[in-house]
């Protein structure tokens, strides 16, 4: 396989066919009749996936330099280009994306009635949005593409969303942007440090690099402009409250963009720029101490809210919550198991909880109510859809043998040795999952078939099997043989912990000294 | 390059004004065309096609200058030579002719013919180019005062309106008394450089600290331009005279005017005071800040899309205050960017604005452009660009523009304003935002306001010339930004003739 992609010069096309044929897909859906709109955005989606899938091939496990890389120029003058690469770290953002993006494409085809080639345009301008945020390696390039990307977002959830779509739509964008442009603040700053240090102006993300560590006082200052864009994205608590209106309120698609894709932007941006970039400032005892807090509160405070939620759609948005409070606890803990933990629960949880969204939204399909109480009992009328919906709801949870429990046994694992306290308040939050999780099923899919409106609903149809089908056996293929993942993100995960390690011995250093003088 | 004329010679003189001079006699002629035939509105309209042609030719003019500069200027002459001047005059003539293709159709459509308008606007061009080109206070303040007594005409430009009325008479008053200010520190920087020649000032302010008499010069010299940009404290005729003012005029006056008083103000501070950039930081600092929180701040509870865009107008303001703000030439190359960007944006925003309103759009709401995006989409995406743009998102030129401003503030070492700059920006997007949220996700109120008409022909050849400016230069910005670090490196090269060719 890898012998036939190097024969097409796959690696010097690849990166550049992913970013722009979603731009050049726009043209025919916005030329052709609305109809078609559906079929263009799957053909092009599709497209992307099938060419993206090359990369699995293609990479180097072995390396931890970026792969793929193509760059032009762009605001010469200034160190801006066009850079784009691929690591260990991104491929699997990357190829998360393609494979969502066609799933949500297909499960839109029956809830999108009115402005179809708006809404499919929207889709592949957001795939490129996200796309370029995953394989931007010029920092001026990155913040165009996390920015541009909010754009068809705010659309998706403000013309086709629910009932409190505006007031959603509007929060999700003010929240986002307000964090990011003090981020571009930061780039600029760091960007002009690059200048005084090297002589030439640059964006390019090795030169940031470079230069992080030599920036004295500024350091927390930009830390923080990057981890609040970061953490908004995330959503670390308090910064979560955008997340349960603007999933709840965009259709069934932009829910599953949302929770899959969008929400690992933010912990991509940990992994990738904040902390490698501010080693020393982000494992300082002091920030650690109040990550490592926030994300336990995330998850114990994600899982309970979740139980109460009557609305099954929040439920599952909360639950978001307390999933990326593990991979911020796992990025926090800075060990092997817990990077590798913190990445495979990002994959999984874009598996499973796009798979949630995508259930939900077919019984909304069929009900037009998400209250769980207006369920109970489907499993005798759909039994198709409940063992799916059963299946995806234990991969959530992390039952063994499902893609879930790898991620969190790894969180809990890495993060024990440094950070016992936390992880022993993290890991209730799996027993609450279960709770939240188990109790919900009961009361749509078991208990009494008393609501006369649910005795006649179809099970799935075969558009929706392929919907969902390609997401569970995602699931179960990472839960029994995640050997291949987990070897292809190996040199990634201890590229982190190098780049991170400066961190790690100042922040155990300063703890050995600070000790005795705080006896009295 | 060979000599082609001498400045110093009064026929040089006259080449180097030469735009100025085409469109003098080019405005003399529509004028006396119109005198000729005045009456309907084909003669209105004709007499707006010559000016449009009037531009044209100033344009040829002003190129051809700007390519047949002697090398050797001399130092201190009246009127400047240099590329700041070529791209500022430049970049008045572009939106001036924007406003008269937002116009022709808007007048007829609110019965407003009169070639006249016309005619005022050129004068006011005219006066604007002398703004532009003057290194002298007194060339400077005679160009204020043409374009200034033009555009108070033009503001009340719709006789039977009593807003257009009032706003006509505040912007008079407000700016007589902005030029009494002006006048004085012109004469006390006269009495404390014994000049009134920029580069002669800025030679003799350069030795040693300014004098008190200087600095309350150079104070009011601040106040007087501060009242023409409507910085804040002295913005407060602007909200009512762009709100009464007809709609082009507004647009005309946010942007053109604006774009004059900022080119004449950065080359007095950066030419006669380039040496005392500590004595103007300070105060430029604190207008910038006021601007920005104030314009912004108030623009989120305007109801009326005008006078949220004029409101917005005072906020951009700001941004552009932010620019002169480190006293650098990447400063002044960011300012030109920018004007760029707000200049083609804000002509848009204010044509479709008026398409989209009528009798002096003063009523035009939020709730009146609900679905705008079902009837008129090409109108929607238009509006939304240029709101997009405003609010300075990537993928636009006001994203560059911005992005600009704040690399200029960060390399002088001081990002403070950068990011007072971005807070103010992410409360702008508080307005900006809703206005696409109701064109595209409310829907439309019954009965539909106004949604019979869409944009005049010449109109939508504005509007279309902008958005697609704005997309194209928002992802490929070179020659333009090379194009403002030119005007700015030009504009460094004459300061430093005043402090170094002492």
């Amino acid at each position: 396989m890898s012998d036939f992609l190097t024969s097409i010069g796959y690696g010097q096309w690849i990166l550049n066919t992913l970013i722009l044929l979603p731009l050049i897909g726009i043209l025919p859906i916005a030329l052709l009749p609305a109809a078609r709109a559906r079929q263009v955005a799957l053909a092009v989606t599709c497209l992307e996936l099938v060419l993206s899938l090359g990369l699995w091939w293609a990479f180097d496990p072995a390396t931890t330099a970026m792969q793929f890389s193509v760059t032009a120029p762009w605001l010469g003058a200034w160190g801006i280009s066009y850079t784009l690469g691929l690591d260990g770290l991104s491929l699997f953002m990357v190829l998360l994306t393609t494979l969502i993006m066609p799933l949500a494409v297909l499960s839109s085809f029956k809830y999108i009635e009115q402005r179809e080639r708006l809404y499919y345009g929207l889709l592949l301008a957001l795939l490129t949005g996200m796309l370029g945020v995953f394989l931007a390696l010029d920092m001026f390039l990155f913040y165009v593409m996390w920015e541009v990307m909010l754009i068809p977002m705010y659309f998706i959830i403000g013309i086709w969303g629910g009932k409190n779509r505006l007031y959603a739509a509007i929060k999700f964008f003010i929240y986002t942007m307000a964090g990011s442009l003090l981020m571009l603040v930061a780039i600029i700053v760091m960007m002009f440090q690059v200048w005084k240090h090297t002589g030439t102006p640059s964006f390019a993300y090795e030169q940031f690099l470079a230069v992080a560590p030599q920036l004295g006082g500024l350091a927390p200052w930009l830390f923080l402009a990057f981890a609040i864009a970061f953490a908004i994205k995330v959503p670390i608590f308090p910064f979560h409250t955008w997340l349960p209106d603007a999933h709840v309120e965009a259709p069934t698609a932009g829910s599953v963009i949302l929770a899959s894709i969008l929400l690992k932007m933010g912990t991509y941006g940990f992994l990738r720029f904040a902390v490698p970039f501010f080693p020393e400032v982000a494992l300082s005892p002091a920030v650690t101490s109040i990550v490592v807090a926030l994300a336990v509160i995330g998850i114990v405070y994600g899982a309970l809210v979740a139980m109460v939620q009557p609305d099954i759609k929040k439920l599952v948005a909360y639950s978001s919550v307390s999933h990326l409070g593990f991979v911020m606890l796992g990025i926090w803990a800075a060990t092997l198991q817990s990077v590798q933990g913190a990445l495979m629960i990002m994959i999984g949880h874009g598996l499973s909880t796009g798979a949630l969204f995508l259930l939900i939204g077919m019984l909304y399909e069929r009900r037009h109510t998400r209250q769980i109480a207006d369920f109970g009992g489907l499993a005798r009328v759909i039994p198709v859809f409940s063992l799916i919906l059963v299946v995806t709801s234990l991969a959530s949870i992390g039952l063994p043998g499902l893609n879930g429990f790898i991620g969190e046994f790894l969180v809990l694992v890495g993060s024990f040795g440094r950070y016992p306290w936390a992880t022993g308040i993290a890991a209730t939050g799996v027993i609450f999952a279960a709770a939240y999780m188990l109790w919900a099923l009961q009361r749509i899919l078991f208990n009494k078939l008393d609501k006369p409106e649910n005795e006649h609903l179809a099970d799935l149809t075969p558009r929706e099997l392929v919907v969902v089908l390609p997401l569970v056996a995602g699931m179960i293929w990472l839960g029994l043989y995640p050997r291949p993942v987990l070897d292809r993100m190996d040199a990634a995960a201890k590229n982190y912990l190098h780049l991170v390690q400066p961190g790690l011995e100042r922040g155990s250093a300063s703890t050995t000294a600070a000790a005795p003088e705080a006896r009295p | 390059m060979t000599m082609v004329f001498d400045p110093a010679t009064p026929a040089g003189q006259t080449v180097a004004l030469l735009p100025e001079v085409v469109l003098s006699v080019a405005t003399l002629a529509v004028l006396l065309v119109i005198s000729f035939r005045h009456d309907g509105p084909g003669a209105s309209r004709r007499a707006g096609w010559l000016s449009l042609a009037s531009l044209g030719l100033t344009a040829v003019a002003l190129l051809w200058l700007s390519f047949n500069v002697p090398e050797d200027t001399g130092i201190g002459q009246m009127i400047a030579l240099d590329g700041f001047r070529f791209v500022g005059s430049a970049l008045i003539l572009l939106v001036t002719a924007g406003s008269v293709l937002a116009s022709l159709g808007y007048l007829e459509r609110e019965q407003l013919v009169a070639p006249e308008y016309y005619v005022l606007m050129l004068l006011a061009t005219i006066g604007m180019l002398f703004m532009v080109n003057a290194q002298d206070l007194i060339v400077l303040f005679l160009g204020l005062e043409t374009m200034s007594v033009a555009v108070y005409v033009l503001a009340g430009y719709d006789r039977r309106s009593a807003f257009s009325a009032e706003a006509a008479l505040k912007y008079f008053l407000m700016g007589a008394f902005a030029s009494g200010f002006l006048l004085y520190g012109i004469a006390l920087v006269y009495g404390a450089a014994g000049s009134s020649n920029l580069v002669f000032a800025g030679a003799q302010f350069a030795q040693g600290s300014l004098s008190t008499m200087a600095r309350l010069g150079l104070g009011l010299l601040v106040i007087g331009f501060g009242f023409k940009v409507a910085a804040v404290p002295f913005q407060m005729w602007a909200p009512d005279v762009y709100d009464g003012a007809p709609t082009p005029v507004s647009g005309f006056m946010a942007t053109a005017v604006k774009t004059a008083a900022f080119v004449a103000l950065a080359r007095v501070l950066y030419t006669s005071f380039s040496g005392s950039v500590v004595e103007w930081q300070p105060v430029v600092f604190g207008l910038a800040v006021a601007t920005m929180v104030l314009g912004n701040l108030v623009a989120l509870v305007q109801k009326s899309l005008k006078r949220m865009l004029a409101y917005s107008s005072v906020a951009h303001a700001g941004y552009l205050l932010a620019a002169i703000w480190p006293g650098s030439a990447v400063g002044v190359s960011a300012m030109t960017f920018y004007l760029l960007g707000y200049g083609l944006t804000t002509i848009a925003a204010f044509a479709l604005l008026g398409a989209l309103g009528r009798g002096g759009e003063r009523e035009l709401t939020l709730a009146d452009v609900g679905g705008l995006a079902e009837t008129r989409p090409w109108m929607s995406f238009a509006f939304a660009v240029c709101l997009l743009s405003l609010l300075g998102f990537p993928g636009t030129i006001g994203f560059i523009g911005k992005w600009y401003i704040i690399s200029a503030i960060v390399a002088s070492g001081h990002p403070l304003l950068a990011v007072l700059l971005v807070i103010t920006s992410i409360v702008s997007a508080g307005y900006y935002m809703p206005v696409i949220m109701a064109m595209y996700m409310r829907p439309a109120r019954a009965p539909l306001a106004y949604h019979d008409r869409g944009l005049a022909g010449t109109a939508r050849v504005a509007v279309a010339f902008s958005v697609v400016l704005i997309l194209a230069l928002g992802v490929w910005p070179v020659q333009l930004l090379e194009l403002a670090d030119g005007a700015a490196a030009s504009l460094a090269q004459t300061a430093s003739q005043a402090t170094g060719g002492q």
